[in-house]
Formats: structure tokens, sequence, C-alpha cells
């Protein structure tokens, strides 16, 4: 399998009230083309930090970091905003989106700022209504975000960071803000988009949410301290309710 | 409990109170300097008068007139009389600076000797004069007009060959004294170089010497009648003589308009800075409430928050208004003493006013907390809810590129926002633009009919030339036509002759009489008058009047009228109505083979040179001209009627100092605004930068709102300038004379092409410099955002 994202030796430090705190310690990680990595641990151990080192929306203090072949930590700002928007998609806790535009504006807005196709306004427009269609929130496309529920309005996050077809999907905690049954579609998604080839990294305190993973990663004061393989959910005969009982036993093990 | 938030609050939240701060001092600053600004003006003219003993009534004899002033001492109304005697030097050119000639006044200058004083002159300094050393001497403001004369330099004055060097002291200010540049200057000289130069000019005099006679009396009206019966007796009111001050008073009308639009622009600006604050608070407010803290209680800590920065910010506001003030007054404390003193306490009064004016919007702002319910405050989006309706437009059917999309978006979202915002510039655009055309207007030569002067392009306004008209001969002015025409051939210069001249005549119809000036046209170049309404006189026993002479004598066209010209009666018929500077606007139109004696005010000797020569010949012209008749006074129409005018300079100088103060004032709203812009979407840029839009993305977004909003500006100020200039310009000249249906005259370039592009590229500078901030916002602070 081909490694999409690798990283060496990755330290972040935050420099509060002269005090140096090592929020991320020396870090190695690979994850290879495919597959759906969840990231679990304490709060405040560095979860959210490593995905936004990873993605190169922040800066690491020390280490390297290769994405599909380009060492991201030697990339300008510049370089570095346009790899997020072509090769990389991002989903947060909050459903974040720019507040004067629709829902579907909001989903085709990366395509649009992208040089990656060619294609004309009206065909980006027909790929996020497709896009919408698939996750099921047609209906909402001209709607203001203020007028659709919470759950849609992830599921619209998710169509935006798909739009560009990115190689990687990075999610800051994304059913955080849901309830169970909202959650439960969000995450059956993601999983279908990992299924179709998408790679997923998310960031989840949810053991149910890191069971839909092929492989859980847990982070303590800044240190990957355990990782677990459950592989594609599917794959095998074991049920999702097993995969949940597997993972918190082991989370047990981990101090969870 | 609520201090501490409070306390919390300030620090927290530094960037927007310390824009709100910015935008209160400024507000204070306005609000204070424009209202000492009004009180110093409005009342200005009356405490000067005061302090300068201005009488009730002023009489200028301009020759001895022993009858008049017989009769005047046998009113019995008159309290007191003071006498002024002073001595006429018709011509600058007896004045010599380093060497050269004077040329800038052409009026003939008085000269006052100390002991003759009347009334009390004040020094710049606004000290009265009490007396003048010998050898020197002070001027009023239009002697040193456009020469480089400075305070003790020596300046020769030469008359019959004769001369005397007197050292300048600087300038005086004489409360009846014109500081207009076109009028004759006064120069107050000690009673002995008085004596020597009175001696030496005796025989260049034309006038002979004058005498003011200034009178305290309980009934104005019988001096003003008994004025009425002499010629070269000339009475004005204390009322009549506050028009001296009709430019000053102009000018500083005109700058309090331009302070109250800045006014009003920093309150809008801060009414939504208030709002930005506010609505960044819902998600606090929510929280409040859901702990079960009243609506009223949240409101009074906003409340309270607010009074704190505007109290400070109206304190330092006040402050940095006193030199703004002194900038305002600059043009008109140059001509008057003004008193100031209420000036601070009104100042102090109107901070209080800006503080109160604050709380109101913050009253009316906070309104939306006692609206909403706590699920709705904690619920609704990141930093608040956002109240107003999506943009119409979609990025998915428009051709725009992407940033110029969210630009527009952005703009179109926010209309009342941006639209105000719109409103401001096009208010500064259109201040600066207004200036433009009536400076340019006040001395185009398109309006040389208001002047009642025949179409000409050369000007001789030289007062010894014109001198030669104002005797008791009749036939002075055609001896003039003809010597004037005669040089003309000789140098080889084609072109008509002709005078136009004024007389004023006691004027009756049934039982109402007035004073009306009589105008006549005379020479070779005799073109149609242009005439608003009937037809133009064609005969010696027709006239035209103004609307005004009309009102004041109750006639209109077809009626007959009688005045008195030179001791005999005349009838006339009112043929037409026209339109005129000339006379205040209360005149009569002759028609231009009448002849009298002893004219009373002249516009000058024209020449409408043959076969419509070029701008270069005709200056060309003037310049031999200049050298033939020995006077620089000899204009082109355009500067002929700036002289006459005499306001075209000041509102230049106005027009200038507006572009620069629109530069400032439209700097400082986009800076401010943009930066409250930037914080109020910090949230969006950070997400825009983590879903992968470039900085540069960012900034040009935010460049192009506001280039957006000045482009739209320009187009509507620009719609509208016209018909507002015209209808300024006919409130303008009202004033002047009797002038309506003037339409302004424009410079396309400045008014098309610099004007705007001043406005955009201000607006373009200050809204990137000020985007280049979103920089500092990272992708990762999408997850830090509240």
């Amino acid at each position: 399998m081909k490694t999409v994202l690798q990283a060496k030796g990755l330290c972040k430090t935050y420099i509060v009230n002269k005090r140096q705190n090592n929020v991320l310690k020396n870090i190695d990680l690979t994850i290879e083309e495919g597959e759906m990595v969840a990231v679990m641990g304490p709060s405040g151990s560095g979860k959210s930090t490593l995905l936004y080192c990873l993605s190169g929306m922040d800066r690491v203090t020390a280490g390297k970091v290769d994405f599909c072949g380009k060492e991201i930590t030697e990339l300008n700002e510049k370089e570095l905003a346009s790899l997020r928007l072509d090769e990389m998609g991002f989903i947060f806790q909050q459903m974040y989106m720019m507040k004067n535009l629709s829902v579907l504006d909001n989903i085709i807005l990366p395509a649009v700022k992208s040089k990656k196709n060619s294609e004309s306004r009206k065909q980006t427009e027909e790929r996020g209504r497709a896009l919408m269609r698939k996750l099921g929130i047609d209906d909402i496309g001209n709607n203001d975000i203020n007028e659709v529920s919470g759950g849609q309005l992830q599921r619209a996050c998710i169509c935006r960071s798909m739009i560009n077809s990115p190689k990687m999907i990075f999610a800051d905690e994304p059913t955080g803000a849901l309830n169970r049954a909202t959650s439960d579609e969000v995450m059956d998604e993601l999983t279908k988009l990992n299924s179709e080839g998408t790679t997923v990294m998310c960031v989840t305190h949810d053991p149910k949410v890191a069971a839909k993973c092929s492989r859980v990663l847990y982070i303590v004061d800044g240190g990957i301290v355990g990782e677990k393989m459950l592989g594609k959910l599917g794959e095998s005969k074991e049920t999702l309710r097993d995969r949940e009982r597997d993972l918190n036993n082991w989370l047990m093990e981990q101090g969870w | 409990m609520f201090f501490r938030i409070l306390k919390k609050d300030l620090k927290r939240k530094k960037t927007m109170n310390i824009i709100l701060l910015l935008f209160i001092i400024l507000c204070s600053m306005f609000a204070a300097a424009s209202v000492n600004n009004i009180i110093a003006v409005t009342g200005g003219i009356d405490h000067y008068f005061d302090m300068a003993n201005v009488p009730d009534i002023s009489v200028t004899l301009s020759k001895k007139n022993d009858e008049f002033e017989k009769e005047l001492n046998e009113l019995s109304s008159i309290k007191e009389i003071k006498t002024e005697k002073y001595f006429e030097i018709t011509s600058s050119k007896s004045f010599i600076h380093n060497g050269v000639r004077l040329t800038n006044f052409i009026n003939p200058a008085n000269l006052l000797a100390d002991t003759e004083m009347a009334l009390n002159y004040f020094d710049k300094d606004n000290n009265i004069i009490e007396s003048v050393e010998k050898g020197t001497f002070y001027a009023t403001i239009p002697f040193t007009d456009d020469t480089d004369i400075k305070d003790g330099d020596d300046v020769t004055v030469r008359l019959d060959g004769k001369e005397l060097t007197l050292k300048y002291m600087g300038y005086f200010k004489g409360a009846l004294f014109s500081t207009d540049p076109s009028a004759g200057p006064m120069l107050l000289v000690n009673p002995a170089d008085y004596s020597t130069l009175e001696e030496y000019g005796a025989s260049q005099s034309l006038l002979g010497d004058g005498k003011r006679l200034y009178i305290n009396t309980s009934d104005t009206d019988a001096i003003e009648e008994l004025a009425d019966q002499y010629d070269s007796v000339y009475a004005s009111t204390r009322e009549q003589h506050r028009s001296l001050y009709l430019y000053d008073m102009l000018t500083a009308y005109i700058m309090m308009a331009i302070s109250i639009v800045l006014m009003i622009t920093a309150f809008v600006v801060l009414r939504f800075t208030i709002g930005f604050t506010i609505a960044e608070e819902f998600r606090e407010i929510g929280v409040m409430k859901a702990v079960g803290i009243q609506s009223g209680s949240i409101r009074g800590m906003y409340i309270i928050k607010y009074l704190a920065i505007s109290v400070a910010g109206a304190l330092i506001g006040f402050i940095c208004s006193m030199p703004l003030q002194d900038m305002m007054m600059k043009t008109v404390s140059k001509n008057m003493v003004l008193g100031s003193e209420n000036g601070s306490v009104m100042g102090a009064v109107s901070c209080v006013g800006v503080v109160t004016v604050i709380l109101i919007f913050c009253y009316i702002c906070t309104r939306r907390v006692k609206k909403l319910s706590p699920i709705d405050a904690v619920r609704n989006g990141q930093t608040g809810e956002r109240f107003g309706r999506r943009s119409m437009i979609h990025l998915g059917s428009s051709k725009l590129p992407s940033t110029g999309f969210m630009a527009l978006n952005d703009v179109m979202s926010a209309p009342k926002r941006f639209g105000l915002i719109t409103l401001i510039f096009a208010l500064c655009m259109l201040i600066v633009t207004l200036m433009s055309n009536f400076a340019l207007t006040l001395k185009s030569e398109k309006i040389l009919w208001a002047f009642t002067i025949p179409e000409s392009e050369a000007h001789i306004m030289d007062a010894e030339m014109i001198g030669k008209m104002f005797g008791d001969d009749k036939d002075a002015c055609n001896k003039l036509i003809s010597d004037v025409s005669d040089t003309l051939e000789k140098e080889g210069i084609q072109g008509q002759v002709s005078v136009s001249l004024g007389k004023n005549c006691k004027s009756y119809y049934n039982d109402k009489t007035a004073d009306l000036t009589y105008w006549v046209n005379k020479g070779e170049n005799i073109s149609k008058p242009r005439i608003d309404e009937g037809c133009a006189p064609g005969k010696s026993d027709e006239i035209a009047l103004t609307g005004y002479a009309m009102d004041d004598l109750g006639a209109g066209i077809g009626d007959r009228i009688k005045a008195d010209f030179d001791g005999e009666e005349k009838e006339f018929l009112v043929t037409g109505k026209f339109s005129t500077f000339m006379g205040s606007g209360h005149t009569a139109l002759l028609y231009n083979d009448v002849e009298f004696a002893s004219p009373n005010s002249s516009s000058g000797i024209q020449i409408h040179f043959d076969g419509s020569p070029d701008k270069e010949t005709i200056n060309k012209n003037i310049d031999k001209l200049r050298e033939v008749f020995d006077t620089d006074k000899i204009y082109n129409t355009s500067d002929m009627i700036k002289q006459m005018t005499g306001i075209s300079d000041t509102l230049n100088t106005i027009k200038k100092m507006m572009m620069i103060l629109t530069a400032i004032v439209t700097a400082m709203i986009v800076v401010l605004m943009e930066r409250s812009f930037i914080s109020k979407e910090k949230s969006e840029i950070a997400l825009m930068k983590a879903v992968g839009v470039s900085s540069r993305s960012i900034i040009a977004q935010h460049t192009l709102r506001f280039v957006m909003v000045s482009v739209i500006a320009c187009i509507v100020s620009l719609a509208v300038l016209m018909p507002i200039s015209n209808i300024i310009m006919d409130f303008v000249c009202s004033m002047i004379g009797d002038i309506s249906g003037m339409k302004c005259d424009i410079d396309p370039i400045e008014i098309f092409v610099i004007c705007p592009i001043m406005l955009i590229l201000v607006t373009t500078i200050g809204a990137m410099l000020t985007a280049l901030y979103t920089r500092t916002i990272r992708a990762s602070d999408t997850a830090s955002i509240e």
C-alpha cells in the first residue's frame, strides 16, 4: 500500500507565560492509503494539535511531515494553502461555514477556488448537488446555514471536504456536537467515503466512532502510547458491537 | 461581580474596544470643534462690532460736503458723531517693495492717521492699536495679498516723483474695512507721515480727501434718507456692514457643514462598531440569561462598559478638538476678532452630548438582549446569530471570479452596513466635487453675462484709467473709449472697446421708492444683453429691471418708473427683467445711448478682439496692452471674474483642504471599519484558510469590498453632483446679486478622474494595508474560535 502521510520526530511546543509547554513529543507516524485512523486520548493530550500539525494547519516545532511525497514543513503558507485546498479535506467539531453563503455555495466554494479542475461553474454546482444527494441533504442546497439542523450541516461540511476529491480527510471530533443518531449517520458517511478509497484521520472521544475505524492511536501527554489495529469494518465477520467491546477493553488497558 | 466581568471584557476584547474608543475620540473631536465653530461664527460679528465700537450707522463722503454735514448736525436723533478723515492713493503702482511696484490691488488705497482713528482697530494679535510709530505703517489684508511683503519690510510710497519709505508692521483688522482681495486696502500711518504723503500726492488724488462719519443715533432711517438726497454720500447701517463678512460667514458655514458631515460619519461608524461588539457577545449574553441574570442587568453591564469607554474617548476627543478648532477658525479669525469665552464650555457640553448619543446607541443595540431567549443566544452560530439575510446571488450561477463573488456577496449580504459606508463616502466625495464646481464656476468665462458686461476678452481694471470716467463730464467715457481704441489701432490690435458704468439713483413707482444702480454699457462693442423676461431696452427711455429691483419698487414689465438723474427726473418704461451681480442685484439696465455724469461704479474697460483669437493670442495682446498702458491691471475674462467675485480662491483653498480631510477621514473609516470587520469575521477567515483559500485571496476579497463601495459612492455622488451644484450655486449667487438659473461649470478631469481616483485609491490602499492583518489569523484558529 502507498503511504499517504508520514511523520518523523514530530514535536510541537507552545510558550505560555514564558513557560514551555511540549504538546507533541517526538511523534513517529505513518498512514497508508485507504486507512481510516482514529486518534483517541484524554483531553489536553495533544490529539487536535497532532491533526493540525499533520495537515499543515499549524507549524511544527521540530520533525518532518511527508504528505504524498511533499515535505509540508518546508512549504510556505501559499503552498500549504494550495495543498489543503486540493489534496486535503477538513471536518470540524463545530459546523463552521460562511454565514453569507447558502449551504450549496459553501460546499462548492473550495472547488471554485481550486485550479485543479477546469470545469465550468455549472458543472461544479452539479458536482456539489451530486455530493449532497449522496449524503441525503440535496433538499437544503439553497437554504441559509441557520435554517438546517446540526446533522445536516455536518453532512454539508463532509460534502465540502469531499468536493475537491482530496487524498485525505482530517476530521476533528466530527460528531462531538451531534446526538447519537446523527453521529451514527455522519460516521456512516465517513466510513462509506473511506470504503471508496479516501484516507481518513479522525480525532474522537467516542469509542463507538473509533470502532468504525481501521486503526486507533492512543495519545497521552503528547506521545503515542498505544496502537490498535481493528481492520476495515465489514471485512471480517466481527460485528460492530464486537469491535466496540474489543476497543473498550483495549482503551481500559491504556488507562481510558 | 459585574465590574469583574467588565474589567475582563475590556481586556479580552481589546481590539474592538480600541476601535470603539478611536471612533468616540473622532466623534467628540468633530462635535466639540463644530459647536465652537458655530458659536464663534453666529455670534462672532456682533461681538467683533461691539469690540470695535461700530456705530449704528456710518456715512462715507467721498468729497467735501458741508451742506450735508450741516443738515446732519441739525437732526435731533443724533447721539454722537465721530469723524475719520482719509486720503486716497489711487494706484497700487505708487507702492514699491524691493524695487518692484505693487500690482496686487485694483481699488485705491486709503491712508488714515492714527490720531484720526474713530473706531478700535486691532493688530494681528487682537490688541487695540493706540498709535503708529513714525516711519511705520499697518495695512489691511488686501495690501499684502498676492505679494511677498513680510512684517518689518520697507515699502516706498512714490507720489509725484517724491518718495517716502515706511516700515510694514503687519496687518490690522478694521471692522468696517473689507478684507476681500479686490477691496482697496486701508493703511494706518503716523500723522507726520500722513501729512507728508498728503502733500506729495496732492496732484495725484483724483477723488480728493474723503471722510467717514460714525454716528450713534436713535433714527438711522433719517440719516439714510438725508444721505440719499446727496451725490457721493453713502450711508450704511451696522446691519448692512455685516455683509462685509459674507464670504467669511460663507467659509465658516462651509467648514461647519463639513464638520457636521464628519460628525455624522463618525456617529454612523460608531453605531456599527457598537452593533458589532454586541453581536460578538450573544453567546455570553445567552449564558448569562441561562444562569438567570435578568435582561435589565445584562443591558446595564454593557451600558456601563460603553459609558466607561465613551467617557474616556470624549475626554481625549475634547482635548484633541482644540487644535482642530483653531484650524477651522483660522480663515475667519484672520479677518475678525473672535471671542472664545463660551467655546470650551460648549465644547465640553457637546462631548457630553456625544456620550449621551453613544449610550442611546448602546441602549438601542442591546434591545436584542431582551428579545433573545437564552437558547437562541447560546445556540446561534459560532460567534452570535447573523440576523441579516444571505445574499441573493449564487456562486454556482455567478460569472464572477471567486474572490470578486465573495466580495460582492459580502456587500449584498449586509446592504444596510455597506449602504451607509457608501453614503458616507459619497458625501465626502460630493463635498470635494461641489467645492471644485463652485470655485471653477466663480471664475468661469461663461458667467460673464452675470456681470452685465458685453462679450469681451480683455478687461482694463486700472483705477487710474477707470477714474477718468468718474468726473462731471458726461462725455468722459466716450473720450476714454476713443483713446483706448486709438491706442489699439496704433499697436495693430484689432478690437472693439466698451465700458460699463453704474450710477446710483433714487427711483420711484407709485408710493414706493428705492435706491437702484442704473447700469449702462457704452462703446463700439455692444452685444445684446441677456434678458430673462420681456425684451432688452431699445430706447433711451426704456429699462430692464432685476427681480430684486422690481420687488423694491413693486413694478413690473410695462410699468413706468421715475428716477432722479443728476437732479433731473426721468421716466422709464420697464421692458424686461434681467439678472445681474452688479449693484448687489438691485439694478436697472439702461439703453446704451443714455449718458450721465458722475457715475458711482464701473466694471472697467472691455476689449473684444476681432476674429475670435485663441487664448495664446489673447494673452499676448493683454501683455502688449499692459506695456502700452503701463499697468498690470489688464486681465483676461477668467481673471477678471475671479477678481470680481473674490471667492473663487477661497473656495479653491477649501477644496484643497477638503481633499486632504476627505482622504484622512476616508482612510480612517476604511482602516477602522476593516479592522472591526476582521475582528468580527475572524472565524470565517480562519475557516477559509483551513479549507485552503490563500491569504492573498482573502486580502483581495476584503479590499474589493471597499473598492466596490467606493466605486458605487463615486457613481452616486457624480449622479447627484450637477443638480445639487446648481441648487447651491443659485443660493450663493442670490447672496451676491440677483442671479437665478446659474449653471455650474465643471472640470471633467478633476470631477470624473482625479476625485474618484483619489477616493478609490485611498480606500484601496487603506483596506489592503489593514487586510494584511488577516495574515496573522491562522487556519488552526478555527479550532479555538469561541
